[in-house]
């Protein structure tokens, strides 16, 4: 069994408790359990892009040195902080790379954490849950632990925007990646290419413009139904609530029939290894995942 | 085709000068070949393309730049960025823009205006996101 020091986030815990507590369970099971990190906070969400502003880069360096502190107490545990969220990996990683190139930024950043006497000394790497899964579990024996297969299911991958952008914080080739169409495929499940696998879900606007929103999530989802595909799997707490909240809202308002559920890999992977269906919280969807596990006799 | 004269001056340099230094960026990296705009998910609700906005900050035009409503619709997707043949962070120039802007008029979105059943429904990922993005 190994350990990785496990960096939750701020939606794991609201939201989309399903992602976090499926994924853990199959952590157990692939023997690469997730432990959360003791007193961690938010990583800031978005990464500023600014060169001058180090106050935003203060609350994920923090994230580091906790995490890095997290990593001694842990058995067999390598210098590793694994995320779900693929806004917060890429949030870490930026600034991790950032401090690891620029040791003043890192010296000021340093001074401010000394008040409570956490300093970060860059050593430490950043990796998406999916990375683990791909390069140090890997697909074959993620296959091996498959109960039910996802017969049936017609999956389209959908990375989002921070899984693959940018440069330092991607976790696949950027305009082909690979990942999650291996993992489906390990399950089981049929894949169903999207070109719009990466066009952004308008991310943020929900809160002020959300027309925007809504027109991105309508191209999204038709480019994954017209071409057959009956759910769509996300790694983002944002994208999932945009498209999920999305189609609910144009059902109610335009009395479109042709939605499709929004699960989170974890979920997926959760329903083939055989976990008990409650952890997957599938009662926080908008578009209930379970009405397709009963169209597809899913037991 | 009619011409219009611009002014460049000191007060246009100062403009450029700011928006390179907050951004990290050569602004005159950029050659105007349009995949910015091309490849952006958001073009057809920008006034103006990114790689316009870009023009007019290369000439320091600071009216029209903070005008266009182009850096409040980039969501910071990063695809211009990984695909810019100059190798320019077009998504940072867009933050320095919104930051510009902000470090003068904090509030772009006004929290005290979003209804609590709104605050309460959206998730912290959205919120913290927006507030990052759209206050100084």
């Amino acid at each position: 069994m190994v350990n990785y020091s496990y960096f939750p986030g701020c939606n794991l815990k609201t939201n989309a408790k399903g992602f976090e507590k499926s994924a853990i369970a199959v952590s157990k099971k692939l023997e690469a359990e997730l432990v959360e990190i003791p007193n961690w906070n938010c990583c800031g969400t978005v990464h500023t892009m600014t060169t001058d502003n180090l106050m935003k880069r203060i609350a994920p360096v923090r994230v580091l040195a906790r995490s890095r502190k997290h990593v001694e107490e842990l058995k067999d545990s390598s210098q590793e902080v694994v995320t779900l969220c693929s806004m917060c990996n890429s949030t870490l990683k930026i600034v991790n790379s950032e401090v690891q190139e620029d040791p003043e930024k890192l010296e000021v950043i340093n001074f401010q954490l000394e008040e409570d006497d956490e300093t970060y000394s860059s050593d430490m790497e950043v990796k998406h849950f999916l990375e683990i899964l791909r390069d140090n579990i890997g697909f074959a024996k993620i296959a091996s632990k498959v109960v039910k297969p996802l017969k049936g299911f017609k999956i389209t991958p959908y990375y989002g925007c921070m899984l693959l952008h940018p440069e330092v914080a991607k976790i696949d080739d950027e305009e082909m990646p690979s990942v999650l169409e291996n993992l489906i495929e390990s399950l089981g499940a049929e894949v169903i290419f999207s070109p719009l696998f990466k066009y952004c879900c308008g991310s943020y606007h929900i809160v002020s413009e959300e027309d925007i929103v809504t027109k991105q999530v309508q191209k999204i989802i038709e480019s994954a139904t017209v071409r057959g595909a009956n759910a769509l799997a996300v790694a983002c707490p944002l994208c999932a609530y945009n498209l999920d909240q999305q189609q609910k809202m144009l059902m109610e308002k335009t009395g479109r029939k042709d939605v499709i559920p929004i699960f989170y890999f974890s979920q997926l992977m959760a329903l083939a290894m055989g976990e008990p269906i409650e952890i997957n919280h599938f009662e926080d969807h908008k578009i209930d995942p379970r009405i397709l596990l009963k169209e597809l006799k899913f037991k | 085709m009619s011409y219009e004269y611009i002014k460049f001056g000191q007060e246009e340099k100062k403009f450029i000068e700011k928006i390179e230094s907050i951004s990290g960026q050569n602004i005159y990296s950029c050659y105007q070949c349009g995949k910015c705009s091309a490849g952006c998910a958001f073009s057809g609700k920008m006034d103006v393309t990114v790689n316009q906005l870009i023009h007019y900050i290369q000439m320091g035009q600071k009216e029209k730049v903070l005008k266009a409503n182009t850096h409040w619709i980039c969501a910071s997707c990063l695809t211009c960025t990984v695909r810019c043949p100059r190798e320019i962070d077009v998504a940072a120039l867009m933050e320095a823009v919104r930051e510009y802007i902000l470090r003068e008029e904090p509030e772009k979105v006004k929290i005290a205006d979003i209804p609590k059943d709104v605050l309460e429904k959206l998730p912290n990922i959205a919120l913290v996101g927006s507030f990052r993005k759209m206050t100084g």
